[in-house]
């Protein structure tokens, strides 16, 4: 077991480690790549050997008030995200190498990706909802330069969308918790939330300061109607969409809504009530949603980012089901899809690098100038379809399962809503590669003529990733029992 | 009498990837097996029409390890991974040409499919929350517990797996793909795509009916009679359009919705009679349409002409083509000797024994106008091909007979039409063991 002091040591690694590149000043590529990946390293190893001895004790690291601090614990929800968030950075900072080589203000990038691991980690293993909403605060900050970071009018464009969408949903957020804490709920985390400790709140108090929470975090989590910062985001560098865009910031948000609806409210002063079911409605409808806007969609982040925000909602909706069943499957589909989705993102960002090309349209043909690259994203769609033997079927079954076995209105809509999207991923997705593969007879593919697939930074994480859809499908049950284990105590 | 399965791979505690050998798993293999071989075989031969042959024999085969395993599969979990994979590694086939008509009636294929294959899925979910056991079982796994108040629910379920698997044998509303896209496959995979990989749709609705939701819940409910509706509306609908269409394959792709629908009708209503005919019919569907493409397939070869009404007078340049395809538009017809008279023989019988008004007379009813149907779309080809009259267009010395191995498929497909159609008794009685082990 690992001392609790650790834990801000690994949080704050990365953020010392960030803020000193642009101090160091590195003017060699090499030595920085060196620095940063020694820093990020350190930090997963520091991260999986809390995971896998986990500390008892929270370490409070702020004083702010008597009953307000700053602290940190490492429990089994955090776990799920801490363990997606250490297995992800090292592979997608190797991925960013080789994207921003030629890049300019490479030391400032790099000081913003690696300060916002330190953060992402810091929301993983916050302890309170003070701690909780000041570290997804500062990651709205931090993760602003790097989406401004080419300096072209859309970039500042989508940067003041994103900071108005996510300043709007801290206010929501902040106004949720105070209403919470005033009326005498706790802010500490403790696994079953209301239901294990002795306060009584009134079922208008729980259901305002629920549904503001929700929608507040939601913001990150890219819920409908919150939603629209997400796609334009997409004008950031590819390594900050695809971890961030697909990871970090927006599964910050599901994490939040786990956090606070297991740990704070606790299922039994939620189950049944309006704000459950207007939460997952709201849930339901974007899943549709942003399938439907992928469809529709022919610039290719940007069709991935609507993607990412259907799947969100799936997590969402697993975890608001309020049983065990469902926030394991909730949980095992933010991990499953944390791979799928930085996957495709990785291609589409290959893609752009290699090729100069944007928009799906263009892509004709490109399935026999990058061979692997396409065979990866091939294999990643058809996970994301959810079709076996990928692992974004098994969580898909997860789900339903877990849908199945709540039952109910709610429950059959949102499965409903899953499988249209099933159908609707199939075909956002399926389109790009049948016309990579097949581009049909007497046509040029488009974009620079010596295109091929991306040198070895970029080729090694896509290797992982495939290899590790895959594995998954074939072990997502010890998976599962793992997050099972990990939340067991909040269902009391 | 059940073996234990082979479990491949075990997912969570009831799912698993595993497989089992049983006796229509081992007919619907030998069907594969078979069919596989010949239209293989023959495309040994056709290949010098393809490009990228190496491509084209790839996925071929890996179609084939597919439907083998969706042969052995012992549970639903298995049966619709292979089932999906299927799909996936014949669009390729489609895809070949790589024309835009091709790409446009691949992704024609991919997305019905794909759409009908999550309407399975669907069913898989709710036969696991409500099943007893997620292994095929012959007389359904249903837990009568566990449905109680949600029958309706589940029949619903039940409705919509099985149009979903239907699309992929081309049932109504979810056919329009099948005429889009067997024909603008090269004719050895039109060929299996007809003959074959349609059956798999065929065969896991089999499964779905009679080893998930079993007949004893189906039978006599809304469900059946709706089923049977849309099979009955597809036959006609297919006769019609195969007599309207112009184009050879396209003609005989409407000819396969319309003869998988009469397959669909036996197993829909849920008796023994109509059971075995059914599976007679996959048999006997199989060889006919398998032959028929592979017939114009020759055509192709040799003409390079796809329209009917440019076959006048090609009984005297390839007289054993047109003999053979003579042989399977009879059988097709249903006419006796060939293969093709039993089954629907049996067919009408099991709807005239179901009981089940207004079905009973009208399934009978229907097949009769298809047969007139079939002969109209089928008969002209042969009549006009080998007496073209005195204004016969199609006088084109250099063309001659297809290929021998190509030919000695076709013969030996219009073979085994005959033979199969003589000695369908004792095949049919192997049919009625199996049905014996699901009522």
């Amino acid at each position: 077991m690992m001392s609790e002091h650790w834990i801000p040591i690994a949080i704050f690694l990365p953020v010392v480690g960030g803020i000193l590149i642009p101090l160091i000043g590195f003017c060699r590529a090499r030595s920085r790549e060196i620095y940063l990946m020694a820093v990020v390293l350190a930090t997963s190893v520091l991260t999986t050997g809390l995971l896998v001895a986990p500390p008892a004790d929270s370490v409070s690291v702020v004083r702010i008030t008597n009953t307000i601090d700053v602290a940190f614990y490492v429990d089994g929800l955090g776990s799920v995200f801490g363990v997606l968030v250490a297995f992800l950075w090292p592979l997608a900072t190797l991925y960013a190498f080789e994207y921003m080589a030629g890049e300019r203000r490479q030391n400032a990038f790099f000081a913003y990706y690696t300060i916002t691991y330190g953060l992402t980690l810091g929301i993983a293993f916050s302890a309170n909802l003070i701690t909780l909403y000041l570290f997804c605060e500062l990651l709205t900050l931090v993760t602003l330069p790097l989406i401004t970071h080419t300096r072209t009018k859309a970039a500042y464009v989508a940067g003041v969308k994103y900071l108005v969408y996510f300043v709007a949903g801290a206010t929501a957020a902040f106004v949720g918790i105070i209403l919470f804490y005033v009326n005498g709920g706790g802010l500490d985390f403790v696994p079953g939330g209301l239901a294990a400790g002795t306060a009584v709140l009134s079922p208008q108090v729980i259901g305002a300061s629920f549904l503001l929470m929700f929608f507040g975090f939601g913001a990150k989590a890219a819920v409908f109607p919150v939603q629209d910062w997400l796609p334009s985001a997409g004008v950031a560098p590819t390594p900050v969409t695809a971890l961030l865009h697909a990871v970090a910031v927006v599964k910050s948000g599901v994490f939040a809504i786990a956090r606070f609806t297991y740990y704070s409210f606790g299922t039994a002063p939620l189950e049944g009530t309006p704000a459950q079911k207007i939460a997952l409605s709201f849930a339901i409808f974007t899943i549709t949603y942003g399938a439907i806007m992928a469809w529709k969609e022919v610039h290719f982040k940007r069709r991935l980012a609507y993607s990412t925000l259907s799947n969100l909602s799936y997590m969402i909706f697993g975890i608001l089901l309020l049983t065990p069943a469902g926030l394991v499957a909730g949980l095992l589909h933010m991990l499953f899809h944390g791979i799928m989705k930085i996957t495709l993102f990785f291609v589409a960002g290959a893609v752009a690098c290699q090729s100069g090309l944007h928009y799906v349209t263009d892509l004709r043909g490109y399935g026999r100038r990058m061979p692997r690259t396409f065979a990866v994203f091939t294999a990643a769609s058809l996970s994301l379809m959810g079709v076996a033997p990928f692992c974004g079927f098994m969580s898909k079954w997860y789900l339903a399962q877990a849908a199945l076995a709540h039952g109910g209105r709610y429950a059959y809509l949102g499965l409903a809503a899953i499988l249209v999207a099933a159908v609707f991923t199939a075909i956002y997705l399926l389109t790009i590669v049948i016309r990579a593969y097949f581009p049909g007879k007497s046509c040029e593919p488009a974009g620079r003529p010596d295109a091929g697939d991306p040198g070895r930074y970029m080729q090694i994480p896509l290797g992982i990733f495939a290899l590790a859809m895959v594995l998954l499908f074939v072990f997502a049950m010890p998976v599962a029992e793992w997050i099972r284990s990990g939340v067991a105590g909040t269902f009391l | 009498m059940q073996e234990t399965p082979f479990v491949l791979l075990s997912l969570t505690d009831t799912l698993t990837v595993a497989f089992r050998a049983d006796a229509p798993g081992l007919a619907f293999l030998v069907l594969v097996a078979a069919m596989w071989t010949v239209a293989g075989i023959y495309a040994l031969r056709y290949k010098d029409h393809l490009e990228n042959n190496g491509r084209f024999f790839a996925f071929y085969l890996l179609t084939l390890v597919m439907l083998v395993g969706l042969s052995f599969a012992a549970n639903y979990m298995t049966l619709y991974l292979f089932f999906e994979m299927m799909t996936l590694f014949s669009v390729p086939l489609v895809l070949h040409d790589g024309t835009a008509e091709a790409v446009s009636a691949a992704k024609k294929y991919l997305f019905y499919s794909i759409f009908g294959a999550t309407l399975g899925l669907l069913g898989f979910f709710f036969i696991h929350a409500y099943g007893t056991t997620g292994d095929f079982m012959p007389g359904g796994v249903l837990d009568a517990g566990k449905i109680s108040g949600n029958e309706e629910v589940v029949s619903v379920v039940a409705f919509l797996a099985v149009m979903g698997f239907g699309a992929k044998a081309g049932l109504f509303p979810l056919h329009a793909w099948l005429p889009a896209a067997h024909p603008v496959a090269p004719s050895p995979a039109s060929a299996v795509l007809s003959g074959v990989i349609t059956k798999a749709g065929v065969f896991c609705i089999v499964r779905v009916i009679y080893y998930q939701f079993g007949v004893g819940f189906l039978r006599g409910t809304w469900v059946q009679e709706a089923w049977i509706s849309v099979a009955l509306l597809t036959i006609l609908m297919g006769s019609l359009m195969a007599f309207r269409e112009k184009r050879l394959k396209t003609r005989l792709a409407y000819s396969t919705v319309s003869q998988l629908s009469y397959i669909l009708l036996g197993f829909f209503f849920l008796n023994e009679i109509a059971f075995a005919g059914a599976m007679l019919h996959v048999l006997y569907h199989s060889v006919l349409k398998d032959g028929l493409f592979l017939s114009a397939g020759n055509i192709l070869y040799r003409t390079r002409l796809e329209q009917v009404d440019d076959l006048k007078g090609l009984g005297r340049r390839m007289p054993w083509t047109l003999a053979c395809f003579t042989v399977f538009s009879l059988g097709l017809t249903g006419i006796p000797p060939f293969a093709g008279f039993l089954s629907k023989w049996e067919l009408a019988q099991g709807a005239l024994h179901s009981g089940l008004l207004p079905y009973s007379w009208l399934a009978p009813a229907i097949l009769l106008v298809s047969a007139v149907l079939t002969a109209g779309y089928l008969f002209p080809i042969v009549v006009h091909g080998f007496f073209p009259g005195r204004d016969a267009c199609a006088e084109r010395g250099d063309v001659g007979e297809a290929p021998a191995v190509m030919l000695g498929a076709v013969l030996l497909l219009a073979a085994a039409a005959v033979l199969l159609g003589l000695f369908g008794n004792s095949v049919l009685a192997y049919f009625f063991e199996i049905a014996d082990t699901v009522f």
